[in-house]
């Protein structure tokens, strides 16, 4: 009898962790379902795409490995990945410099923390179009900046100044939302940690550099391989600033951009899915190597 | 069984009074169209009203609310009235490209949509577009009225895929009070061009900005180079002609311009092209097409400017830009979407289209009744349509990237050229 109990309740308990994870799985299968169908299968069908030579109306010529051949010796793809890693390479310490600052300052006690954290965040929320096309204004030959400066500089128009005026104007526009992620993580600090600095009478920069910087490593992996990731498949910015064609002097040509003009433009959609998946290998390295250095991504 | 027998009766008799009425409609209007061409000619050589029926799409990007968007309803209410039963749903496309690409994949495109006629050659070659040959041939549609070199350009080995449904020419647009001021005449050659310039900028007019725009870009550049008997391709279009005298020398000369002082970039200028240039008078010369008049009217009406006849050198030659309306190879209903084509590209169509002198009509038969454009008209002559061969897009971008290193000094015309020719050529393979 006692066993018969026993061994009811063992069933039952079992039929209740089977049911529990059916419900979970019901809750998870669609967005699941989406992500497969538009994340995961374009991906795999990208990879399939990138070995035809593949026209609007579908594949005409099967070509092998020809189309990686052709990207290994394409002078515009190397110009592009150049530009990107270069562009990545300056932006990605910049934001994270930026994000980490305005999130210390907003976490403060400090009057107005509201508004701080809005304004600091704002820039984010425009949409990248809108503020490009007012830095054009604002960059123009006869605009604010020159007639501030008393200079007459072409920004946009010159390859010396042209990808670092899109640099200075995406580290402003994304640092808000680095500062997002530095606040999630700087709040996650247990207080004690801090409590205990202050009876040992740190100061607040050596409290910064000991205590809050190194805690924080979960929250620099995380909002470095968000930056990279953001950085190295740049495109809007440079497509309105040069019109589509990557000038001056391919200045603001990158990867993303150069796959845009070889499907949309020149109709060649394998070539421009091996584009991107020679971009995903890029990205996924930078990925891997991050991992390596710091751990797994964590963020509370 | 009884009642049956009544409906049938019924439907046949239904069936009959509609056959006459068709016969009647048909006689009625073969005989108005017959009086008609006998007048004049056979503009209007689409099928029977009668015949074709149904629902078609109709893209551009020509959008809705603009002027030209109203045009575009006042041209399919003329038609909605001549072919009752054809029921036509216009869209505009925006980005155009992206969309149409889009919608070309997925087997289900408009029926009749406006093909550029630099993305001619590639959408042609991909299959995309239906030849109008055999339809040419069935209806005994006239193609004569038509500019023949705006025509040319929808031909893709030798076969012909759309009508030009308007154009534009560059000419050469000039501040008539900047020029008096200065005491000089509108140029009509490469050196009176150089001369002027140079008269003008010795007494700094106009004040804070340059004599001449000129946009850092083939899409322009391409005239000039035309005027000195360069070309980009051999007539056959099988080979690359970049890396030659000719082109280089109206290549120094367009770059020479700018090097000087005497003619500076749009961006040089502070403007987003040489059009917003001429109206804020940072310049008094600039070479732009019919599109820069409806643009100064709004922006900067009082602004006085006047359109001569484009700059010539060796000969006279200038760019045409031009757009076709092409049916879909994967149209259901293409006797429907012929009979559209023909109406908007037809003497009717494109007169209440180019009424007010947006676009120039590519027909000879249709008279622009807009004053100030004498010159893009003689000029049209002249114009070659901007246009290549396939997989010329990516050579563009080599060209115009090139072309900015070299006005940045960064790069040699020598160097521009040959990479252009070999971008050209590796395109042409």
């Amino acid at each position: 009898m006692a066993i018969a109990v026993a061994e009811k309740r063992r069933d039952s308990l079992g039929s209740a962790k089977v049911r529990e994870a059916l419900v979970g799985y019901a809750f998870v299968i669609l967005p699941i379902a989406f992500f497969f169908l538009f994340f995961i299968f374009p991906m795999v069908y990208a990879i399939y795409i990138s070995r035809y030579d593949w026209g609007v109306l579908g594949p005409i010529d099967s070509v092998g490995f020809q189309n990686y051949r052709d990207l290994y010796h394409d002078e515009l793809f190397r110009r592009a990945l150049r530009n990107i890693l270069v562009y990545t390479a300056f932006v990605v310490p910049a934001q994270m410099a930026l994000g980490l600052l305005a999130a210390v300052i907003v976490n403060q006690k400090i009057h107005g923390r509201p508004f701080f954290r809005a304004a600091f965040y704002f820039p984010s929320l425009a949409s990248s179009a809108a503020i490009v096309a007012i830095f054009i204004y604002l960059l123009n030959a006869d605009g604010l900046v020159n007639s501030i400066l008393g200079t007459n500089i072409t920004f946009f128009a010159d390859s010396d100044t042209a990808l670092p005026s899109i640099m200075a104007l995406n580290v402003w526009t994304t640092s808000g939302t680095m500062m997002l992620f530095y606040l999630a993580a700087l709040q996650s600090i247990p207080p004690d940690v801090y409590e205990a600095a202050a009876i040992d009478g740190s100061s607040p920069w050596r409290t910064f550099w000991k205590i809050t910087f190194p805690l924080l490593k979960p929250g620099h992996f995380f909002v470095l391989v968000v930056s990279i990731i953001g950085c190295l498949k740049v495109f809007d910015q440079m497509y309105i600033v040069s019109g589509g064609t990557g000038g001056p002097n391919y200045s603001t040509l990158t990867v993303v951009l150069y796959m845009y003009q070889t499907a949309i433009s020149d109709l060649q959609w394998g070539y421009a899915a091996t584009i991107g998946v020679a971009l995903f290998a890029v990205i996924f390295v930078f990925t891997l190597v991050q991992r390596l250095l710091f751990g797994r991504p964590e963020i509370s | 069984m009884g009642s049956k027998e009544g409906v049938g009766n019924m439907k046949n008799r239904a069936r009959r009074i509609v056959l006459f009425g068709a016969v009647v409609a048909s006689l009625l209007v073969a005989a108005v169209t017959a009086a008609v061409s006998q007048g004049k000619t056979n503009a209007q050589a689409a099928p029977a009203a009668q015949e074709v029926s149904g629902s078609i799409r109709l893209a551009g990007w020509t959008s809705g609310g603009s002027t030209e968007g109203v045009l575009l309803k006042q041209v399919l209410a003329g038609f909605a009235k001549k072919y009752p039963k054809i029921k036509v749903t216009y869209t505009a496309l925006d980005p155009y490209q992206q969309n149409m690409l889009a919608q070309f994949a997925a087997r289900k495109p408009p029926d009749v949509f406006y093909v550029d006629s630099n993305d001619f050659p590639d959408w042609a070659k991909q299959g995309l577009l239906e030849p109008l040959g055999p339809y040419i041939a069935k209806y005994k549609f006239s193609t004569k009225p038509y500019f023949p070199r705006l025509l040319n350009a929808f031909r893709y080995k030798a076969k012909l895929y759309g009508f030009p449904k308007g154009f534009s020419p560059l000419s050469m647009q000039v501040n008539t009070a900047m020029l008096s001021r200065a005491g000089v005449s509108a140029p009509t050659t490469w050196a009176q061009l150089r001369a002027v310039a140079q008269r003008m900028k010795a007494q700094n007019i106009p004040a804070g900005g340059r004599p001449i725009c000129l946009q850092p870009e083939w899409a322009r550049m391409l005239a000039f180079i035309y005027q000195n008997g360069g070309s980009m391709l051999n007539a056959t279009k099988t080979r690359a002609t970049v890396n030659t005298p000719a082109v280089r020398d109206a290549v120094n000369f367009y770059v020479g311009l700018i090097n000087d002082g005497l003619a500076g970039t749009q961006q040089q200028l502070g403007a987003g092209w040489c059009g917003e240039a001429l109206g804020k008078e940072k310049a008094a010369i600039i070479f732009e097409g019919n599109w820069v008049m409806p643009f100064m009217a709004e922006q900067f009406p009082s602004v006085n400017y006047r359109v001569n006849r484009m700059i010539r050198n060796k000969q006279a030659a200038t760019l045409s830009f031009t757009v076709s309306y092409s049916i879909a190879k994967a149209s259901k209903n293409k006797a429907a979407a012929w009979t559209l084509l023909t109406y908007l590209t037809g003497r009717q169509g494109m007169a209440t289209w180019t009424s007010k002198g947006l676009e120039l009509p590519s027909r000879k038969d249709v008279k622009l009744r807009v004053p100030g454009r004498t010159a893009f008209i003689a000029d049209a002559a002249v114009g070659r349509a901007w246009q290549f061969a396939p997989g010329f897009s990516k050579v563009m971008t080599v060209a115009n990237n090139e072309l900015t290193a070299v006005i940045e000094g960064k790069q040699t015309v020598n160097g521009m050229l040959a990479k252009v020719q070999e971008a050209a050529n590796e395109a042409l393979r």
